[in-house]
């Protein structure tokens, strides 16, 4: 055999023996290996171009076509090799690094709002964003503001159904834990007037009460939110207007209310406020023991008295007031049973029917 | 209070229906309870007599009953009572009726006999409280007739609950009034009855000395009756009406309370020692009451007394010695008004509340003082018998609450209620009582007697409101003046987006619990008449609270909590008291569960550190963390004031262990405290370019001696590297194998950065050099290899 053919059988088993390895790769490494093994620079086709110089000059371009052939067969199938794997590679990481992504997420246990919390945040944020200015008062309060300045005189009826709780004798006057939010209005109001300001002037007071009252459904400590506002010509249309913005509101939908006479000594006239019922939309329920209305909170307009206690003169200015208990509300729009939840505790509860923010 | 229509029908010709007259009550003023319709609730009971009666042959105790109920066929029951036969009238519940109690009748078996009904006592109908048997119903009773039109059940009993500001509705005739006033109606008549005086019955001798408190006593002698029950029409009112029927006097006198609103009293004549007066209490003198107290009594206290004792304390309760019996044949009668305040005061004192003193206090109708004199006189002639003397009068009522008036504008009244009013109004008002004269603009009202809620020109609006209806009011919305709103505190949204669970404790404690984290310093708070001693003391820490609610559910399987609290804390101060804003953290058990990635893990110290510090970060605070083994209730070495500002704002630790196991609790519990209103304003950030130039982190591992504060040591770090420091911190503790005994090893990791210039090695080794040489000067600590 020449020299010619003896390197021309050298390159085509050459070709084939590399053909065979690439196709034996199953990884980009050992491809990346015998790219050097056969096309490096002291590669298998560096040795065999070692060869061309014993042939002949004028045989070594046809040597040289040969080897150049074979040079990019091998780099072609090369190249295409390594995209194969480099896909079937990626395809196999993927896999290896599959999740099960039903697993839960990492995270930190959750908090809640209490949910009366919850209640007092969104009543003082409606009225808050009607203008109305947030005030709070002490919750051991003196005689004068909690009862005598709110036209609840020593003898009167009224403030025995306060069930009040009395601290012993500390200052020089009898001090109470405060039976309501309204003798915020009072502190509100003189404080305002100190201030040198005039009517009118609008306050939403939400705050603890205590009543020493505590059975199925009364708690000695609950939460009310006091609600009113001072100005010429404030009527009761003014006081139904707000009330039942601020129901619909709450409860998220068009409720009715209804005004029904009552009596509180700090207000003429008086009404308690019914709304339609939530549960059953006024057709009669269990929870508004059929008659198709349940009751959410007193009302009424300022008693002449209450303002000129604190030296608003009743003939210019008139206002309204009203007081709700939060816990009622928050059950009422919550489905809650059961008034001693609240102040029971239980994280199962709190969880529940508490709100993460 | 309880009002049977019938009973208001007697007063005025309703036509309404008692659902509608509910309705007016409401728009009235009056709230209406309930409705109840003890006629309606036992429609289907029929009067049935019972043909034949048989033992049950497998019961002893039943019978195999056959009544006619006027239908073709005789009805076969089974009945459990004994106290019937053959020929008896008795009620029979037919097959689908509803008793009051609930019951609804079937077709039953019992032991192998069918029944179709039920014969029913008054219990079933609920007549009666409880019964020896079935209802016998007389002989004359319509076979087949519905029992409740044969007894002529109540159609309707309204219960209303009365405001304290008209004690002239506290009785049927003020209703009456009210509800014939709104519907046009006219009131009847009260029918007085005739009384032949007998001029040879001397009136009692009554002096009254103490005329500001009882302006008005009437008394007068009855002798010579026999006193029985009352009659049944007047028992069944009273029951209906929820009193209880006591003797046919009582009876008598409560009838006519409930009727016209006007309490009476009557007294044992012979026992009754001298003339009546009317005064003062001395104080210190005795009063055996009719309930059965015995009660010392305060001066002022007004007292009607004989010669020797209190034979009442008026308005309020006579003596046991001198009340009526069964026995009784004289008797003195009491007709008076006494003064609200001073029947309000005593009955407070006393926590002694009566039927009348309920209606005293809120005062009576002077104009019936004399009027209910003479019902009860005349029906209790009527009924049991007797003479009666003259009536000894003391005091002139007619001239109670005379002539008040009170004057409005008709154009404020519209003001203040957002509505017109119209003169046909005004009719209304004189249907109850009012005297109503128009003048342009200007109202003039004369108030009737009985209503001692009317002073003021408001008064007169509710009074026109009520007759309009509060439903004819527009709903408007007032213009209000926008403001900013304040920012809303945000402290516990804070902790509770941290994880935290809110809590809402009561302000009082046990005076126990209180002493766990605060000395006894005579500063604490203490309620006069707390609800039980575990709620007498107002709270000066939120921890005992918050302790409690983490035993209540550690014990309800829960394997961790963490709890957050706001609210205040009281206690007394030189001047006055103090209420302070506080919110207080509890962390306990495992704050990590175990995981499918990680293993459970229990809360300690820096749990609870970490969270205050994230919180008070939000404010745009720092808080430096001051070792403090003398915080009372906390356990020394894990526990620390905390300082924000200049402020002592807060505490933190781990509860006592000796605290925690009395309370069942294994796991350690941390708590910590910050007072709001100790916190000053956060830093506002400013504005500052990002670096330009990379910073350097390096390591430095020391060994120090146990007991050294990572704050000094990082203290020491920031004066010693220089100004190109920018951060600090602790990234390894270890104590383990290859520390030697009383030492730990400490890793720092400290960043170099120049906003000018990128650094260079010389720049970080000079840094490490300054750090290496102070940790050694400062505190003997070498450079772990």
């Amino acid at each position: 055999m020449s020299e010619i053919d003896s390197l021309k059988s050298e390159l085509e088993s050459l070709q084939a023996d590399a053909l065979q390895a690439f196709s034996a790769a199953d990884n980009l490494n050992d491809l990346q290996k015998l790219r050097v093994q056969y096309l490096g620079k002291k590669g298998a086709l560096t040795e065999v171009l070692k060869g061309v110089g014993k042939l002949a000059p004028t045989d070594r371009p046809m040597i040289g076509q040969h080897v150049n052939k074979t040079k990019s067969a091998l780099a072609a199938a090369l190249d295409s090799t390594e995209a194969d794997l480099a896909v079937k590679a990626k395809a196999a990481r993927i896999e290896a690094e599959r999740v099960d992504v039903t697993l839960p997420g990492r995270s930190k246990g959750k908090g809640a709002l209490h949910p009366v919390q919850h209640g007092l945040d969104e009543i003082t944020a409606i009225f808050s964003q009607m203008g109305f200015v947030v005030a709070e008062g002490p919750e051991i309060e003196d005689e004068f503001h909690n009862f005598d300045a709110l036209n609840i005189p020593a003898e009167h009826p009224a403030r025995a159904m306060h069930d009040t709780f009395f601290v012993k004798q500390m200052a020089d006057q009898p001090m109470l834990l405060r039976t309501h939010t309204s003798p915020v209005q009072i502190r509100a109001m003189k404080r305002f007037l100190a201030e040198g300001g005039e009517p009118p002037l609008a306050v939403v007071a939400p705050g603890r009460v205590y009543r020493c009252d505590y059975d199925v459904t009364h708690s000695p400590m609950f939460h009310q939110v006091e609600v009113f506002k001072v100005d010429r010509d404030v009527s009761m249309a003014h006081l139904k207007g707000v009330l039942k913005h601020f129901l619909s509101t709450y409860f998220e939908k068009e409720v009715e209310i209804r005004l029904r006479p009552h009596y509180f000594p700090f207000t003429e006239p008086s009404a308690e406020v019914d709304i339609g019922c939530v549960f059953c939309a006024g057709k009669g329920c269990r929870i508004c023991k059929g008659s198709g209305w349940i009751e959410v909170l007193g009302s009424g307009m300022i008693h002449p008295k209450v303002l000129e206690s604190v030296g608003i003169d009743s003939e210019e200015f008139s206002g309204f007031a009203f007081g709700l208990g939060v816990e009622r509300l928050v059950m009422l729009k919550q489905g809650i049973p059961d008034l001693r939840l609240f102040f029971e505790n239980d994280v199962r509860f709190l969880s529940r029917m508490g709100v993460s923010k | 209070m309880k009002i049977p229509f019938s009973w208001l029908k007697d007063h005025v010709a309703l036509t309404a229906t008692p659902s509608q007259i509910a309705e007016d009550l409401v728009r009235l003023g009056h709230e209406v309870e309930a409705v109840e319709m003890p006629r309606a609730a036992v429609i289907g009971v029929r009067v049935g007599q019972i043909e034949s009666k048989q033992p049950h042959p497998d019961a002893d105790k039943l019978s195999l009953l056959k009544v006619n109920i006027g239908e073709a066929e005789l009805v076969d029951i089974v009945c459990g009572a004994s106290n019937m036969g053959e020929g008896d009238k008795v009620p029979v519940a037919t097959i689908g009726t509803s008793l009051p109690n609930g019951l609804t009748i079937k077709k039953g078996k019992i032991r192998g006999a069918v029944s179709y009904g039920m014969c029913c006592s008054e219990v079933e109908l609920g007549l009666a409280e409880d019964s020896a048997g079935l209802l016998i119903l007389p002989v004359d009773a319509p076979i087949g007739a519905e029992v409740g039109d044969y007894l002529e059940l109540e159609e309707a009993v309204f219960d209303l609950s009365i405001t304290p500001n008209r004690g002239d509705c506290m009785n049927v005739r003020g209703i009456a009034r009210d509800l014939a006033a709104d519907a046009g109606l006219a009131l009847a008549a009260i029918e007085l009855g005739e009384i032949a005086i007998n001029q040879a019955i001397n009136a009692p001798d009554v002096a009254v000395a103490a005329e500001k408190d009882c302006p008005a006593y009437l008394a007068r002698s009855i002798t010579g009756i026999k006193v029985a029950d009352s009659p049944a029409w007047m028992q069944a009112r009273l029951i209906q009406a929820g009193q209880r029927p006591v003797n046919g006097v009582v009876d008598v006198l409560n009838t006519i309370m409930l009727d016209l609103g006007q309490p009476m009293h009557a007294f044992d004549a012979d026992a009754l020692d001298g003339d009546i007066v009317v005064r003062s209490a001395v104080g210190g003198e005795a009063f055996s009451a009719l309930d059965g107290r015995e009660l010392t009594l305060n001066t002022d206290d007004l007292l009607v007394t004989d010669s020797s004792s209190v034979i009442a304390l008026a308005g309020i309760m006579g003596s046991a010695p001198s009340g009526v019996s069964e026995s009784t044949t004289n008797i003195v009668l009491e007709s008076a008004f006494f003064r609200p305040a001073r029947i309000s005061e005593t009955r407070r004192v006393y926590a002694m509340v009566s039927e009348a003193s309920m209606r005293f206090e809120r005062g009576v109708d002077p104009a019936m003082v004399e009027v209910a004199m003479q019902r009860a006189t005349a029906m209790i002639i009527d009924l049991f018998g007797g003479s009666a003397s003259e009536i000894t009068q003391c005091g002139d009522a007619d001239k109670i609450n005379a002539e008040r008036s009170v004057k409005a504008s008709v154009s404020r009244i519209q003001s203040r209620l957002g509505i017109d009013i119209p003169v046909s109004v005004d009719d209304v008002l004189v249907r109850m009582g009012f005297a109503v004269t128009r003048d342009g603009d200007k109202l003039a009202m004369t108030v009737p007697s009985f209503r001692h809620d009317i002073s003021i020109p408001e008064d007169i609006s509710e009074e026109y409101a009520r007759v309009i209806g509060f439903d004819e009011i527009p709903e408007l919305l007032p213009s209000l003046a926008t403001t900013a709103p304040a920012m809303p505190d945000r402290s516990v949204h804070d902790a509770v987006a941290a994880g935290f669970l809110q809590v809402i404790n009561y302000a009082f404690i046990s005076a126990s619990e209180q002493r766990l984290f605060v000395a006894a310093d005579d500063l604490d708070i203490e309620l006069e008449n707390p609800i039980s001693d575990a709620m007498s003391v107002m709270r000066r820490s939120v921890w005992p609270g918050l302790l409690n609610t983490a035993r209540y559910n550690l014990n309800r399987q829960q394997s961790g909590v963490s709890l957050v609290e706001q609210g205040r804390v009281y206690y007394k101060t030189a001047a006055a008291h103090q209420e302070s804003n506080v919110i207080a953290w509890l962390m306990s058990g495992e704050v990590e569960q175990d995981e499918w990635f990680d293993a459970a893990r229990k809360a300690d110290f820096f749990d609870l550190k970490g969270a205050v510090e994230a919180w008070l970060t939000l404010r745009g605070l720092t808080g430096r963390f001051i070792a403090d083994d003398s915080i009372q209730g906390l356990q020394a070495g894990q526990s620390a004031k905390i300082l924000v500002g200049r402020a002592e704002a807060g505490r933190i630790g781990r509860v006592d262990g000796d605290i925690a196991s009395a309370l069942d609790m294994d796991a350690p519990v941390y708590v910590a405290e910050i007072n709001l209103d100790l916190l000053s304003a956060g830093k506002k950030t400013k504005f500052a370019p990002l670096p330009e130039f990379p910073g350097v982190e390096r390591d430095l591992v020391f060994l120090f001696e146990r007991g050294v504060s990572s704050d000094a040591i990082l203290n020491a770090v920031k004066s010693a590297a220089g100004k190109l420091l920018i951060g600090a911190r602790i990234f390894d503790l270890y104590d383990g194998k290859g520390v030697p005994e009383g030492f730990v090893s400490l890793g720092i990791r400290f960043a170099l950065q120049d906003a000018k210039r990128t650094l260079t090695q010389e720049d970080s080794d000079a840094a490490s050099q300054s750090i290496i040489a102070a940790m050694d000067k400062k505190f003997g600590a070498t450079l772990r290899g």
